[in-house]
């Protein structure tokens, strides 16, 4: 069964982040809009990004508020709009930014561009192009946990559109038989794309495909970056319980067009006005506020501290080298540790 | 001989308001009877060698492709799967043209150049099967786009199994043709067995209509052994399909009473599990069905249809083993269009 969480205000959760906590997610959703807006809004502009740029904007307390729950040894792998995912697993915004000008120093050392990515290092795996794909991956992952008897979790992310994929019914089909620690957040920002929902499946939530696997199914405030904080916690300790896999569907909107080079003309301008009044950065900053965790003067300190950390990473970022020519071979095949 | 019915024995239940005359009622019969002597003659040429290749048997499932096929109207197409030898037989293939292609003779639908029930009769409004288990679903979804982009009252038909539900083109197809409220009814054959993996393993869930659900269309579970329930239930299912409310997925729970194909003895299957079924023979409760509600006055009346199928096979028998293989020459005929 489907179950609903929607409200802030008025919604008992099970799991509430302590002030720290809560300062430690809105630092981090605020780094990814300003690292985001620097490249979609500038640094692709002035042409200094090789290739596409993805964003999540309006979006971030999806992977955020889930990845906060990760421990050491989980391993994620991320879609395409979860900046927040790789932050919040250590990667710094200079490496980040260096992956998207094409240089040395990125994840992909200059091979891949923009969230095409990932570091074993940090237990994030790169993001596979084609959408869904990470799913039978990810369940692969939690397989091998199983198998090892680890208490480890993989989380998986995807988008509504990659919900229609073959890879994701396998893979989830797979998680569900064998009751996997691996859990399913899908972000559905209401467009594939230039493709609606309502183009794209005939259900109106993605969670009661969950039935289908007799697995648990919610539906969940994307936005709302407590109700995201609540849900992925309790997700991500029914797996690691030994509950096996679950679907979490975070309702949300894509604050732009599917790339930087897309305008979204084929959305409907009011759409994007009811979501920007749902934004859920300056839900949670007002929410924050209000309730004194926060005050304006340090809210003004955080925006300048994102900024500051954006300037140091796009200077650093430039001065990388970009791959040299006789590299390209390397790294295509497996070579050993 | 038709022994009366004891109490605790499986018997055919009669879907209320379903309108059948006598003749239809003893179709079924012929044709599911026809169904597995047909089989049962491909048995003993197998072990002749006469055969080539493989041979798949549907015991105990006649009623499934019987009552669904004998369901369709003219102009409807049906994409059969390899247990769907009876849904050719209602669409008007010949028990010669099935043997001589599963000997690979030249008179045979293929020329002798496919096998066993891999052919298709466009004119007949048969698609042929796809190895591939779950190709044909996403194939009959753009044929019920056709229809429903021609406003034509007619509807596509196809089948899958438990196992073959698992599989990316399953989601795919079914998830097209929920958005786009197409005229496909899905058969889904529920016989516990995929090759060697049970269902439990192929599933998380212990009815697999509840995935109806999931694409938006209606799911219904039957009982796949009675053969007026899954002509009821089809027939109600292409009523919804013409009448424009997408899909349906009907769950016939039945059960493969022999290996996957011939030369698998299914050793992994209990032997009390195939017990069980063999009590719910849908041939042999359709008899009893037949002289208890007094549709034939005596039981010799079936035993006269059955030895009209004998004397059929024999011919059929005699026609097609007499028929030549296929000349070499033509072995490049037919491939492109």
């Amino acid at each position: 069964m489907v179950e609903r969480n929607t409200m802030t205000k008025n919604a008992r959760y099970v799991h509430v982040p302590d002030d720290e906590t809560k300062i430690r997610m809105l630092h981090f959703m605020k780094l990814v809009r300003e690292i985001e807006d620097r490249i979609e809004k500038k640094l692709y502009r002035q042409g200094r990004i090789v290739g596409g740029v993805y964003v999540g904007r309006g979006q971030e307390a999806i992977s955020v508020g889930t990845a906060i729950h990760m421990e050491k040894d989980d391993v994620v792998a991320p879609s395409h709009r979860d900046m927040g995912v790789f932050l919040m697993r250590g990667v710094t915004p200079r490496r980040i930014i260096a992956q998207y000008m094409g240089r040395r120093t990125g994840l992909t050392r200059g091979r891949d561009g923009n969230m095409h990515m990932g570091d074993m290092n940090y237990n994030v795996i790169a993001f596979v192009s084609h959408l869904g794909d990470n799913v039978p991956v990810a369940a692969g992952v939690a397989l091998a946990f199983k198998q090892r008897g680890q208490k480890q979790v993989a989380l998986c992310y995807n988008g509504e559109g990659a919900t229609s994929r073959g890879d994701w019914h396998e893979g989830i089909n797979f998680a569900s038989i064998h009751k996997l620690p691996v859990t399913f957040f899908i972000n559905n920002n209401a467009y594939a794309y230039s493709t609606p929902i309502e183009l794209q499946m005939a259900v109106k939530d993605v969670a009661v495909r969950a039935a289908g696997y007799g697995i648990p199914g919610e539906v969940v405030d994307g936005n709302d970056i407590l109700a995201v904080y609540d849900s992925g916690k309790r997700a991500i300790d029914l797996a690691r319980s030994g509950g096996g896999p679950s679907i979490v569907e975070y309702k949300t909107f894509r604050m732009t067009g599917h790339s930087a080079h897309d305008d979204a003309g084929y959305v409907p301008p009011e759409l994007f006005d009811e979501w920007k009044r749902k934004d859920p950065i300056t839900r949670f900053e007002k929410a924050l506020l209000e309730e004194g965790a926060l005050t304006q003067a340090r809210l003004d300190e955080m925006q300048r501290e994102c900024a500051l950390i954006v300037d140091d990473a796009v200077e650093w970022a430039e001065q990388q080298p970009y791959p040299a020519a006789e590299e390209v071979t390397k790294d295509v095949y497996y070579e050993g540790t | 001989m038709v022994k009366p019915s004891t109490s605790d024995q499986y018997t055919i239940a009669v879907p209320e308001g379903l309108e059948l005359d006598r003749t239809g009622r003893l179709e079924l019969y012929y044709f599911m009877a026809l169904n597995r002597k047909l089989e049962e003659r491909l048995g003993l040429l197998y072990r002749q060698n006469k055969v080539v290749g493989g041979l798949y048997s549907s015991l105990g499932q006649e009623a499934c492709s019987v009552g669904t096929a004998y369901a369709l109207e003219r102009g409807d197409f049906l994409g059969p799967m390899i247990r769907n030898l009876g849904s050719l037989l209602v669409r008007g293939v010949r028990p010669t043209d099935v043997m001589a292609q599963y000997c690979a003779r030249a008179i045979g639908p293929t020329r002798g150049k496919d096998l066993n029930v891999h052919f298709g009769w466009v004119e007949r409004g048969l698609i042929a099967p796809i190895s591939v288990v779950g190709a044909l679903i996403p194939v009959m979804a753009g044929i019920a786009l056709e229809m429903k982009m021609h406003s034509k009252k007619q509807v596509a038909l196809t089948y899958i199994g438990d196992g073959g539900m698992s599989t990316t083109d399953f989601h795919e197809g079914m998830n097209f043709a929920g958005v786009h409220k197409l005229p496909l009814i899905l058969i889904v054959e529920n016989n516990l067995w995929a090759y060697s993996t049970h269902v439990s393993k192929q599933a998380n869930v212990v009815d697999l209509a509840v995935r109806a659900e999931s694409y938006g269309c209606y799911g219904e579970i039957v009982d796949g052994n009675n053969v007026l329930a899954m002509l009821d239930a089809t027939r109600r299912a292409r009523a919804r399909c013409l009448a424009g409310e997408g899909p349906v997925m009907l769950e016939a729970k039945t059960f493969r009473r022999k290996g996957h194909a011939e030369h698998d003895d299914a050793g992994y299957v209990p032997s009390e599990q195939r017990a069980e079924w063999e009590k719910k023979d849908p041939i042999d409760a359709y008899r009893r069905f037949l002289v208890e509600r007094r549709v034939v006055d005596s039981a010799q009346e079936i035993d006269e249809i059955d030895a009209k199928i004998v004397a059929i096979l024999e011919s059929a028998a005699n026609e097609a083993l007499s028929a030549p293989f296929p000349d070499p020459s033509i072995v490049t005929e037919n491939v492109y269009g």
